[in-house]
């Protein structure tokens, strides 16, 4: 894959997953096949239910798929085992929820450090990265307080800082936007573009916002579990040359019916 | 962040709860390292009241140890007065006291009682053992040739004698024949057990050996050590120079003796582990139901924790190292409670009845006994490791996906 250019960094291939609902048996996903390369900056936006946050989890080792293939960087999900994923998640990935999400009982900078002394960095090293991260988030002044102190946006921004922390190569954000005034909202998706340029980390969002849909790179759209439409990367301002992108006999983005 | 700060802070941040598990923790320690103070204070004085009846050590003739007397001192030590001195010269003993066990009827001329008579020297009878705080009419046999005789008090009865009424007493001596001797009732004993009041009596050594026509021989010498002194070491020490000087002795052991002493240890564990269970049961159940609150409560964090990397297992010592972070804490709280509990209990001056077996109450006193304490913290921290064990390991399992959107 390195001869390619760039690899992979996430693929699903004919992913399903439905949820058992009581009898009933809901699809949340279906046959979804999908790739990502490094440094992109990809909403996958559709109606509620539309299996968005589904396919976020699947492809952030969160849930596994009930069928087809995810790989991460080339390796396959499903044969990696729980402790596997977990190092994962902490090494190459990093998440964005609604809800913001701290931990409330460690200051601004804890948070931010918590997953580098996870990853088995001195305290240090956590300190230094959580400091010089807030202060990239704007929040250099707020390192000591407490999450429940500080308003949405800020946590929002200590959240990136957090999900920043570990250098990872992809960061997940699920509906990042919902719980935010707009003014709020457009300076938070402004500064995580700026950081996935900056810091050459792919983002993949799951949203309504048609604000993180314009900012986005590349669009795609999910309708009843289905990739409905994928607008590739044609927008894609630091996305790599289309060629080098291309998987050996594949054609990339293309919706698979 | 250590995992034991982060402990400590969650702990912080639920405060109400924490401070009634901590609670639990530090009543259930507090009780542990008082009762364990309580009967450590009543073995010590069971033993000392043991110790003070039939000695330190026993020599006797090696084939007293396997078998019982079929008559009076069938196996009698000879030449006691000898193996008496011998045994006094070594440096850790405080006395030797001979004694001579033997049955026979008194009579007050109309009617005839059997009784279990002891022969001994009065004077370090009294000084060695409780003997003396035991008389309760008259008083204690006063010189070894003397004819005082001590009963028990329902012996005294049954024989409707008082003191200083006469008695006379018939044996049969270790040669068969039947013989008897007068004796002039000293005092009234009560050795507070019934079976025993009824048939005791206690003559000075002289008047015994009259009785079983014998001299020099007893049943066995009775010793007591310097406080201090190793046992065992003393026991050997005596069973080398005895045995070279030709007696055929065995050294018993206080231990070995007191059987009910034995007995009442067990009874007294017995009652202390029931208790300490109870105490664990109920531990075990409310952290328990603690520690599932909070997993319940963090449901969201565990998600998000195990979102950016955390591992199951890093979940689980997350919670276990709260259950210990607060039995621990708990702990040190429970220690400040029993050293205060302690003192107050000791300055009362409530004086305790007589452990079973003691003649007298002791005014309370309740040890500080660090093995009491130290169990107690593994009992605290292993009641909690179990308690949280089940929580944690659940909250290690929790589906993410679920986690993240529990509300
Ligand atoms: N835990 C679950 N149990 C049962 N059904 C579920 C569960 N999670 C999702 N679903 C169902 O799967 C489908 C896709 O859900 P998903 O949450 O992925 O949609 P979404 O696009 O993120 O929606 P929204 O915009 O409302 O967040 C929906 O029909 C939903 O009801
Ligand atoms: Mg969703």
């Amino acid at each position: 894959m390195q001869s390619t250019g760039r690899p992979l960094l996430l693929s699903a291939r004919s992913v399903s997953k439905s949820y058992r609902l009581g009898a009933a048996i809901v699809p949340a996903i279906r046959d979804v096949t999908l790739e990502i390369s490094p440094e992109e900056f990809v909403a996958i936006q559709g109606p509620s239910g539309s299996g968005k946050t589904t396919l976020l989890n699947v492809l952030g080792l969160l849930d596994l798929a009930d069928a087809g293939e995810v790989r991460v960087e080339g390796k396959k999900a499903a044969d990696l085992s729980e402790n596997a994923k977990s190092d994962l998640r902490r090494d190459r990935f990093g998440f964005v929820f609604q809800t913001f999400n701290l931990i409330p009982v460690l200051s601004a900078e804890e948070n931010v450090a918590y997953p580098v002394a996870l990853a088995g960095k001195s305290a240090a090293e956590s300190h230094a990265r959580a400091v010089e991260l807030l202060s990239a988030v704007g929040l250099g002044e707020k390192a000591a307080v407490r999450p429940d102190l500080l308003s949405g946006g800020q946590r929002q921004r200590v959240a990136i800082a957090r999900a920043l922390a570990n250098r990872p190569a992809v960061v997940f954000a699920d509906e990042p936007t919902a719980n935010l005034d707009s003014k709020t909202a457009d300076e938070i998706l402004d500064l995580m573009r700026e950081m996935g340029k900056e810091r050459e980390v792919a983002f993949v969002f799951a949203t309504h916002d048609p604000r993180v849909v314009a900012r986005a790179r590349r669009v795609v759209s999910l309708k009843d579990g289905r990739v409905e439409s994928d607008t590739g990367t044609l927008s894609g301002g630091s996305t790599p040359p289309e060629e080098s992108r291309r998987p050996p006999g594949g054609i990339p983005w293309r919706v698979r019916e | 962040m250590s995992s034991w700060n982060l402990a400590w802070r969650n702990l912080v941040r639920q405060k109400r709860r924490t401070l009634l598990m901590g609670s639990v923790v530090a009543f259930g320690f507090a009780a542990f390292a008082l009762a364990g103070g309580f009967i450590a204070q009543s073995f010590e004085g069971l033993k000392e009241g043991t110790i003070r009846s039939i000695g330190d050590l026993q020599i006797v003739d090696k084939r007293a140890v396997a078998r019982n007397e079929e008559s009076t001192l069938e196996f009698g030590l000879p030449d006691a007065g000898r193996a008496r001195s011998i045994a006094a010269r070594d440096p850790a003993v405080a006395a030797v006291l001979p004694r001579i066990e033997f049955v026979g009827l008194a009579t007050n001329g109309a009617k005839s009682v059997p009784y279990l008579g002891v022969g001994v020297d009065p004077q370090p009878e009294a000084a060695a053992t409780l003997a003396r705080e035991l008389v309760v009419a008259g008083r204690y046999l006063s010189a070894a040739d003397g004819e005082d005789v001590v009963l028990g008090t329902g012996l005294a009865s049954a024989l409707g004698v008082k003191t200083g009424d006469r008695i006379t007493l018939m044996a049969t001596t270790p040669d068969g024949s039947l013989n008897a001797v007068d004796g002039v009732v000293s005092g009234l004993v009560d050795v507070r057990i019934k079976e025993l009041n009824d048939r005791y009596l206690a003559a000075g050594i002289g008047l015994v050996s009259r009785l079983l026509e014998t001299s020099e021989t007893v049943s066995k010498l009775v010793v007591f050590l310097r406080k201090g002194s190793d046992e065992n070491r003393v026991a050997r020490r005596l069973e080398q120079s005895l045995t070279a000087a030709g007696f055929p002795i065995a050294i018993r052991h206080w231990a070995e003796l007191a059987v009910f002493y034995g007995q009442v240890k067990l009874l007294y564990i017995g009652i202390f582990g029931f208790v300490g269970a109870v105490l664990v049961v109920i531990v075990i159940l409310s952290a328990a139901i603690v520690m599932t609150m909070s997993v319940t409560e963090r449901t969201r964090e565990i998600g998000t924790l195990r979102a950016i990397g955390t591992r199951p297992a890093g979940i689980q010592s997350m919670f276990l190292a709260e259950g210990l972070v607060l039995a621990l804490t708990g702990c040190v709280a429970g220690g400040l409670v029993a050293l205060i509990v302690r003192a107050i209990l000791n300055a009362s001056g409530i004086v305790l009845p007589p452990p079973p077996g003691a003649t007298h109450g002791m005014p309370i006193n309740v040890k500080f006994y660090p093995l009491a304490y130290f169990a107690g913290v593994a009992a605290m921290a292993g009641t909690m490791l179990v308690a949280s064990w089940f929580p944690a390991r659940r909250a290690s399992r929790i589906s993410i996906v679920d986690a993240l959107t529990h509300v």
